[in-house]
This record gives structure tokens, sequence and C-alpha cells, in this order.
């Protein structure tokens, strides 16, 4: 078996009108068994951008704390916040830097321009492939079902409670689906203003 | 609990297919490996003395196909006077890729039921698409034999009016379109037929149809090592069906002299 | 525990390169299933590889005058299943003097296809009917004969994709009525809004499946009586019933995308 399914999880991020969501369930496994259905995979960055990581738990806590490391570093030096743009090549090179011995994680990022005000979402591939869109990104064992599921549900120009009931379905109707993600799940929706947190009522099977 | 019982009352083997759920033909024997006639069975070959792709598109009045004239014997261009078109009756062609004594077979099988047709004088001639039809049982009944005739067909012909072009394979894989391309055809030439061919298939002239099909076969034959500048060209009209004599494209290969970075010139 | 090793790894005879006798060709069927109605559709292109080898292959065939099945996986096994499958209703037909009902011809795949139990067709199928009580139905199969009567189903190469969007449209699944509101009825949806959710689920399967698009054939099969001026008037094909009993079947083409 994969190792990218050695541990279970799936996230997505969505855009909509002037705010971005960002959304990952709570299992974390060890191949078929549960262990812990509190493994949240999406972070903070900074007060408007979030980043989630699906794939080998291990490695998934261990970019946690080097990006973190890596945007504190960023933010001494620079002293201003990072832009999410910016942070998206951060964790390219960080992943492209073990080219050949590769974190096994696939990162999302969601996040609202502090300088523009523009929504942002992008996903990259193990070794830092990027992939800005224009709709919808998706990672992790239940990423053909997201990509199903967004592709019908999904619409341009949606409203934050809009986009808030969007990622949800999409999320827990795809992860419902998948036998290695589930267990829970938690929302997070960037507006300009605030960051709306959800842990949502889900099949816990 | 193995279901099979073949396998009852003999020992069994935890380690490999603990639950019986191999199929059968591929499930490990216990007691003697073979009896005596094991090794006069011989099944599942692969191909040995083979064609390469085949081309066939609808025009105006008909169908059109060709195929080079090679027989290769592995990388050795080995028979280079073959032909790898085969009439059907007066209303079909066939044509052929991969192994060429598979395919002879199978120009015996249908001549031969060409005449069971012919002498059972029931008033009906068998058209392209029995003749596709037919040949996709024989080559669907043989790989489910695990025992398959290894050739890539193109079925074409006319009749009553119809043009009619058909995939055929060694697992019995069929479809109709109205360009068709077997073996590195099916990468090199389908594109290239298809953008000529694709909603012009009542009105596009002989002319034009063989200006894209010799286009093709050129193309094969810069791009396609297994091929051949020697190839006919068979059409299946009002008339019947007309396999050319073999011809060859004019090649140009001064661009070559001035290819530097492998091989043996690398300045 | 024993290593893993090779089957026929024998000590006299090297490992001989075995002939592989399926194939994987592609494309993604679906069926929902109405209270008086049931629809049955498939893409039409045909894969092998990177390569689409034709535009338009049929894989949703009308059996009877009330049963359609589609059928997905290896076209080889596909095309001799559903000739297999219309013979037998054929002798059915002469046997009893009447057309196989929706649910014997569902017993019947089952048994075909657990017949080949060791040896099987690599086939999904789905059958879709009106039921002899006059009710929509969606029977789904796996290639050796498990099969179900549902609501809806997905299969194919996309199944992934449009499976847990069926179960949020059609089973209303994650979802919960407004407060007052009636509970949730799976498989009593309207036609029109079957027919539009049957074209945003191959919509989005063509857009993120390379194996689905060119082509989207949609086979409405409707029960005696009901009204058709609904798929009527979305320019479908009615086909020509057998017998006069009442059901009728129409056809739905639409083009997908074709890259």
């Amino acid at each position: 078996m994969s190792i990218m399914e050695y541990n279970g999880g799936s996230v997505v991020a969505m855009k909509g009108k002037n705010c971005v969501a960002i959304a990952s369930d709570l299992r974390l496994g060890n191949q078929a068994m549960t262990v812990a259905t509190n493994f949240e995979k999406v972070f903070p960055v900074t007060d408007s951008l979030y980043c989630g990581l699906a794939g080998l738990a291990t490695d998934v806590i261990t970019l946690r704390e080097r990006f973190r490391y890596r945007v504190n570093m960023y933010t001494i030096k620079e002293e201003r916040q990072i832009e999410p743009a910016t942070f998206a090549q951060l964790v390219s090179s960080t992943l492209y830097e073990r080219r050949f011995g590769p974190y096994f994680v696939e990162p999302v990022i969601a996040g609202i321009s502090k300088k523009t005000g523009e929504p942002f979402i992008a996903a990259a591939d193990l070794i830092g492939c990027l992939n800005f869109a224009k709709d919808f990104v998706v990672c992790g064992t239940a990423s053909d079902k997201l990509f199903g599921v967004a592709e019908g549900l999904w619409e341009p120009d949606m409203a934050a409670e809009d986009l808030f009931e969007t990622i949800s379905q999409t999320l827990m109707n795809a992860v419902d689906r998948d036998a290695f993600s589930g267990w829970g799940a938690i929302v997070h929706v960037i507006t300009p203003e605030k960051v709306i947190s959800r842990t949502l009522k889900a099949r816990m099977d | 609990m193995d279901h099979f019982p073949l396998s009852w009352g003999r020992p069994r083997n935890d380690a490999v297919d603990l639950y019986s759920t191999y199929p059968v033909n591929e499930r490990q024997r216990h007691g003697p490996k073979n009896d005596a006639f094991t090794d006069g069975v011989q099944h599942t070959q692969q191909p040995i003395v083979t064609g390469t792709s085949v081309l066939a598109i609808k025009y105006k009045d008909g169908i059109m196909m060709a195929a080079d004239c090679l027989a290769s014997y592995g990388s050795l261009a080995r028979f280079k006077d073959i032909s790898r078109l085969h009439s059907v009756g007066q209303y079909t062609l066939i044509g052929a890729g991969g192994d060429m004594s598979d395919f002879q077979y199978l120009q015996h099988l249908l001549d031969d039921l060409m005449i069971e047709e012919y002498t059972s004088e029931d008033g009906h001639k068998l058209g392209p698409d029995e003749i596709y039809h037919y040949l996709s049982q024989v080559m669907y009944a043989r790989r489910s034999k695990m025992n398959p005739l290894w050739n890539s067909l193109l079925v074409g012909g006319f009749k009553d009016g119809k043009s009619f072009v058909g995939y055929v394979d060694l697992l019995g894989t069929t479809y109709t379109a109205s360009t068709l391309a077997t073996g590195y055809g099916a990468y090199i030439a389908q594109p290239l037929l298809r953008r000529a061919v694709e909603g012009r298939e009542t009105t596009m002239t002989e002319e034009e149809a063989r200006a894209i099909i010799q286009e093709c076969m050129k193309v094969l034959f810069y791009r396609d090592a297994r091929s051949l500048n020697k190839f006919q060209i068979a059409t299946v009209t009002e008339r019947g069906v007309q396999i050319g004599d073999a011809i060859s494209s004019e090649t140009e290969w001064s661009f070559a002299e001035k290819i530097r970075g492998y091989g043996s010139q690398t300045q | 525990m024993a290593l893993a090793q090779p089957l026929y790894a024998d000590q006299h005879r090297p490992i001989q390169h075995q002939f592989n006798p399926y194939a994987e060709n592609g494309g993604t069927i679906l069926a929902i299933a109405g209270k008086d109605f049931s629809v049955i559709a498939g893409d039409t292109r045909q894969t092998e590889g990177y390569s689409i080898q034709t535009r338009y292959a049929p894989k949703v065939f009308k059996l009877t005058d009330r049963a359609v099945l589609a059928v997905n996986g290896f076209q080889a096994d596909c095309s001799t299943f559903v000739k297999k499958v219309k013979q037998r209703i054929e002798w059915y037909r002469h046997a009893h003097s009447k057309q196989m009902p929706l649910k014997a011809i569902a017993r019947m795949i089952q048994g075909m296809l657990y017949g080949k139990r060791f040896f099987p067709y690599y086939t999904y199928n789905i059958l879709g009917g009106i039921e002899e009580d006059g009710t929509g139905a969606v029977y789904s199969f796996d290639p050796v004969g498990s099969y179900e009567r549902e609501a809806c189903r997905a299969a194919g190469a996309a199944s992934s994709l449009i499976q847990p969007f069926l179960d949020n449209q059609i089973y209303f699944k994650n979802q919960t009525p407004a407060p007052g509101a009636a509970p949730f009825e799976p498989g009593n949806l309207p036609m029109d809004t079957v027919l539009s959710i049957v074209i945003d689920s191959f919509t989005s399967a063509t857009e993120r499946h390379i194996e689905v698009g060119d082509g989207l054939e949609m086979f409405v099969v409707v029960a005696p009586g009901r009204d058709v001026a609904g798929v009527q008037s979305l320019g479908a094909e009615e086909l020509p019933a057998l017998t006069p009993e009442g059901e009728r079947i129409f056809v739905l083409r639409r083009d997908l995308k074709k890259d």
C-alpha cells in the first residue's frame, strides 16, 4: 500500500466572492484502523492564511513546524506578514528541497491577500509542483471523490455562508465514500474581517 | 473453504491462495505439476513475424485502406513483399497488423467461410458487417481459451450503398469510427486522419482520400522503425474491392545531414 | 509468514510471460430511479490507455419495452454479455409468451455473471426500467453477480467522482429538511430534476476524468400512463415498442467535451 495512504485524510479549499474556505477531515488512521478522531490537518499561518496538509501524519507535523519556523523567519527578516502567494512559493521550495527523498504530504493553501484583498487558493504535489486554481483544490485519500462532488456543487462568486455550505457538503459527501477519511470535519471560512471556524457533525463510521 | 472439487482431499497450501480465489487456470496445483501432455500443448504464444500499422477511412464513394508490404522478424526486415490486405468476397476487405501466420490462418478461415456461404445458395451474400462480427467472435473465442490470434485487424467494406470500417483485435475488442488506425498508426496517423476526414465522410473525393492516406503512410515510414516505404492502397466501392499495386512515397532526407547532438555525431 | 511467490515459479521452467485476457476501456455509466420512471445513462467514449479508440461506442442498450442495460468495463466482455442477455430474454419470450419482468432479468444477470465466477466477465452492469408494479427501478451488479435494487448508482471509470455526488443529490445524504418540512424521500424526484443531475454528473466527470467525454446517451423508461410531454419537449427520440403494454422508452442525446 502507498505511503500516502498510510494514515488517511483529505483536505479541500475553495474560492468565493471576497472569501475563501479550507476544510479537512479529522481522522488519523494506522492503515485500516482508526486511532484518533481529532487530527486536524489545517493550520493557521497568519490571521488570513491557512495551510492544509494531507498525507503521512509524521510529515504533516514535521512540515507544520518547518513552515511555522520559515514563516517566523520571513516575518522577522521582512518585518511584515507573509502574503498567500509568497507562502505558496515557500511551500513549493521547501518541498522541492527534498526532491529525491520527499515528505509524503500534499499541501493545500487558502488565504486572502492583505495587500489586494484578493482571495487565493493553491495546492501542490509532494515535491512542490504548484497548482493555482480559480475554483477549488483538493488533496488526500478522497481526492477523486472531492473532485467529483466539488465539480458538481461549486459555482463562482459565492458569499461566505454559501461557500461554507458548499465546502462542507463537498467534504462530507466525499469522505463518506472514502474508507480512509472522515470521522468528523473542520471548516475555516476566511473573510477580510474574520475567520469563521466550525467543526461539523458528520458520520462517525 | 476451497470450493473447487479438484482440490478436495489434497494437501492445502495456506501461503498461497488461502481462500481459493484464483481462477482455475492460474491456480497452484498440488501433487505432480505436469502430466505427459503438458509440454506438448503450446498455448499463449508471442507474435513472431509481424506486420505494423494498418489505416482505414471512409470517403464519398466507399472506404480506403492502406498497409505496407513488410513482415518483420523482430527488428529484422524479413519479408519485404507481402500483402497485408486481403479481400473477402466482393464487398469486404481486411487489413492485418500483428502476427502474420495468425493472419494467414484467418485468411484461410475466411476463404473457407466464403466457400461455405457460396455453396449454400441461400441468396444471401456476406457483407463487411457480417465479416466483422464473425471475426470478432473468432478473436474473442480464442482469447477466452487463453490462446489468442495475435492481430489487430481492420475490416472495411461497401455494400448496399453503405460504407463500413471496423476494428477487431486479439482480445476481441471491437469498435467503429470514420477513421481507424492500428499499431503505431493509432498514435501517429490517427490524429492526421481525424483532422482530414471527420465531418467530410460523404463529401471527400477519392483523390483527397488517397492524398491523406499517402501522407500518413509517409509520416509512418519516417517515424515507425518497423515500417517500409512500399505499401498498398485498397478501396471498396460500388465497383467492388480493388487492391492496388505496391507504391512508395517521395521522401526527403537532406535534413538528416544537419541533425547534431545524438548518435555518432555529437558536434 | 511465507513470502509471496509468483504462481508457477517452477524449478524447471522459467516463469512465462502470461497473456492478459482483459483490458479496460474507460467510460462511465449511471442510472437513477424515479417513482414511475427510470433514467439509464452512459457516455460514448471508448479508450485504451491514453488513446481514444472511438467517440461513439454505445454502452446503454434496450433489452425489452421496460428494461434497459448499461454495461461498462472490458468492451469485448461487455458486448458478449449484452448479446447473451438479449438472447436469453428472447428465449424467455418464446417460452412464456410474455416479456421478461425486470426483477427476473436482474436475477438472470446475477446467474450469468456468477456462472463465470472463475473467469469473470470484467463488466459492471446497471439495469434500469419499470417493475411489474409500475415503479421505476435500478439494479446494480458487480462483475461476479452481487446485486441490489437501489435508487441510483454510478459505475465505471468516474464512478468515484459521481457516486458521492449522487449520495448528496439523490439520497440527500448530509442534508436535513428545513424545520417543519416533510422528510426527504429518495427515488421520488421529478424527471426534469433527475435529468439535470445526470447531465451535471457527466459534465463534471468529463471535466476531471480523461476517459469520460464525447457524447452522452440517456435512456428514459416511462411507466404506463405517465405524462411524457416533459421528456418529449427536451427533444427525445422514442424507441418503438414491441408490445402494447404501455411502457415507453425515450433516448436523449447530448454532446460532451471531446478533449
